[in-house]
């Protein structure tokens, strides 16, 4: 499903975040990416739903190439792709059940269905109470519940979280887990970047470690692996 | 567009405009000013030009018939005057005319005014001939200047000449205050809309995250841009109308030597094109500035 074949990416300023990364991940995978600060983890995902384009090297999605693709087409990349945001990257001025339905409103989807679809997502994180609030009126474990209604709510074939429990409390982290757990069990890809090493160690996952800019590990069940 | 999509255009620029309330008049005020200015700008050429051909039109040619000329002859003048080249009209006031003219402006003292000047009328027949266009009165008067039967030809001499040099400076002056303020308003509203999209980019950036195509972000701004623009542009027009038509009368009933355009074709011709700048302005002014940020 997702192939990178020697990739780099160096940013203006020089700063090497990845390179020469290969690295393939299959339909219904579900892997943590784990790894320092700053070890390239966030560019990783952020080339495979094209809000960066790789220095060198090949990323394809679904058999389709991200380098050349064009820039209309990008949005249909999107669409397939749910992101948990470390930043969240909730709409403002938007309710919470509007923020969610954002995500259907793109694919032209009629109003009602928008609205049920999106009060079924935000059940599963747990939100129905705050449907009409507003994302400055939220605690940031639940404005990370709202984007992460907001990934799963068009049922992506990819999803991807960069952080999502970073700002919770292990018992919503956990709930979290379950989610994506449930999610990865329907067949959805997840891939995941994070630094909980307890989740990490119990999953029981295929763990990927990046290491400045480099693979560092890749294994199938794998744990942490650092000492925290 | 489907008619799913146009609805949701329609209520994401409602829900905008209802989240965004200082925001939506802090642009309805910028057209607004801006279309007023511009406004005033139009009506300001449109009467400075209007001015300068009412002063020019008043330039005129006298010219005086030698008193020993017969009428007849007099007459025959007039045709070849008629129908020299750059003549626009000629009016014939005979000695007789003339003395009853004079005799008016003097009121009571005018009363018998012939038998007083001893039974002779001592004024010449005098020919008033206007210019098709100003700028030729002098060689027009030197031409006159060869019939014989004309005694002097007069036509304020060095007076016309600076007059000219007025109406010429009144025009420029017209057509430099609607482009300088015309450039201003554009330069207004366009910060204005810039700050608006500006404020924004962050949305922009997280709608094209989510998968929302240029287009999609692109309708609701470009609805938005035109209502609130139509919303400017109708001030606009009821107060630069009701301004106007307030300034004209005031000008014509204390200063009635200045002439002053109240033709219902300009007005609403001026009053159209501010709606529809205003509209434009609004919408092509939002895609515009949409662009830089849409590529995410």
């Amino acid at each position: 499903m997702i192939q990178l074949t020697n990739v780099s990416k160096i940013y203006p300023n020089g700063a090497k975040a990845l390179v020469d990364v290969s690295l393939r991940i299959g339909k219904g995978e579900f892997v943590f990416l784990v790894g320092p600060s700053g070890a390239g983890k966030s560019t990783l995902i952020r080339l495979l739903y094209r809000e960066e384009h790789p220095s060198r090297g090949l990323v394809s999605f679904n058999g389709q190439n991200l380098v050349r693709m064009k820039e209309r087409e990008v949005p249909f990349l999107r669409r397939k792709i749910g992101v948990i945001f470390q930043d969240f990257k909730l709409l403002p001025r938007k309710t919470v059940r509007e923020n969610v339905g954002f995500a259907l409103e793109v694919l032209g989807l009629q109003r009602h269905e928008v609205e049920v679809r999106a009060e079924k997502a935000l059940e599963l994180v747990g939100l129905t109470k705050k449907l009409k609030a507003f994302p400055h009126e939220l605690s940031g474990g639940e404005q990370q519940r709202v984007c992460v209604a907001r990934a799963i709510v068009n049922d992506p074939a990819l999803l991807m979280a960069d952080e999502p429990t970073g700002n919770l409390d292990p018992d919503t982290s956990w709930e979290i887990m379950d989610l994506l757990h449930n999610i990865n069990k329907k067949g959805t890809t997840v891939v995941m970047a994070t630094h909980a090493k307890d989740i990490v160690d119990q999953m029981k996952k295929r763990v990927v470690a990046i290491e400045q800019g480099r693979i560092a590990r890749d294994d199938e069940k794998g744990g942490y692996g650092y000492e925290l | 567009m489907s008619f799913s999509s146009a609805k949701y255009v329609l209520r994401e620029t409602l829900s905008s405009v209802k989240r965004n309330p200082w925001l939506s008049i802090a642009s309805v005020m910028t057209v607004m000013v801006s279309l007023i200015i511009l406004g005033f700008s139009a009506f300001f050429l449109a009467n400075t030009s209007n001015m300068a051909q009412s002063f020019e039109s008043q330039v005129e040619i006298s010219a005086f018939v030698h008193t020993n000329v017969p009428e007849t002859q007099v007459e025959a003048l007039e045709t070849k005057i008629k129908a020299m080249p750059g003549v626009a009209s000629v009016v014939l006031v005979t000695k007789k005319e003339g003395l009853a003219q004079f005799g008016q402006s003097l009121g009571k003292a005018g009363g018998n005014l012939v038998s007083d000047l001893g039974g002779t009328n001592p004024l010449p027949d005098k020919f008033t001939i206007k210019a098709a266009d100003p700028r030729r009165v002098k060689t027009l008067a030197a031409q006159l200047q060869q019939f014989t039967e004309l005694k002097s030809v007069r036509y304020g001499q060095g007076v016309v000449d600076r007059l000219l040099q007025f109406t010429r400076w009144l025009r420029w002056m017209g057509a430099g205050v609607i482009i300088a303020f015309g450039a201003a308003a554009v330069v207004l509203i366009s910060i204005n809309i810039k700050m608006n999209v500006f404020s924004r980019r962050r949305e922009i950036q997280i709608m094209k995250l989510v998968g929302a195509s240029n287009w999609f972000i692109r309708w609701p701004f470009l609805v938005e841009g035109l209502f609130l623009g139509l919303a400017g542009g109708i001030l606009a027009t009821v107060l630069v109308g009701t301004g106007y038509n307030w300034l004209a009368g005031y000008v014509s009933s204390t200063l009635a030597f200045l002439p002053v355009v109240r033709s219902a074709w300009l007005f609403w011709q001026v009053q159209t094109t501010l709606l529809v700048l205003g509209m434009v302005i609004g919408a092509a002014g939002s895609a515009l500035s949409l662009r830089k940020f849409l590529n995410v």
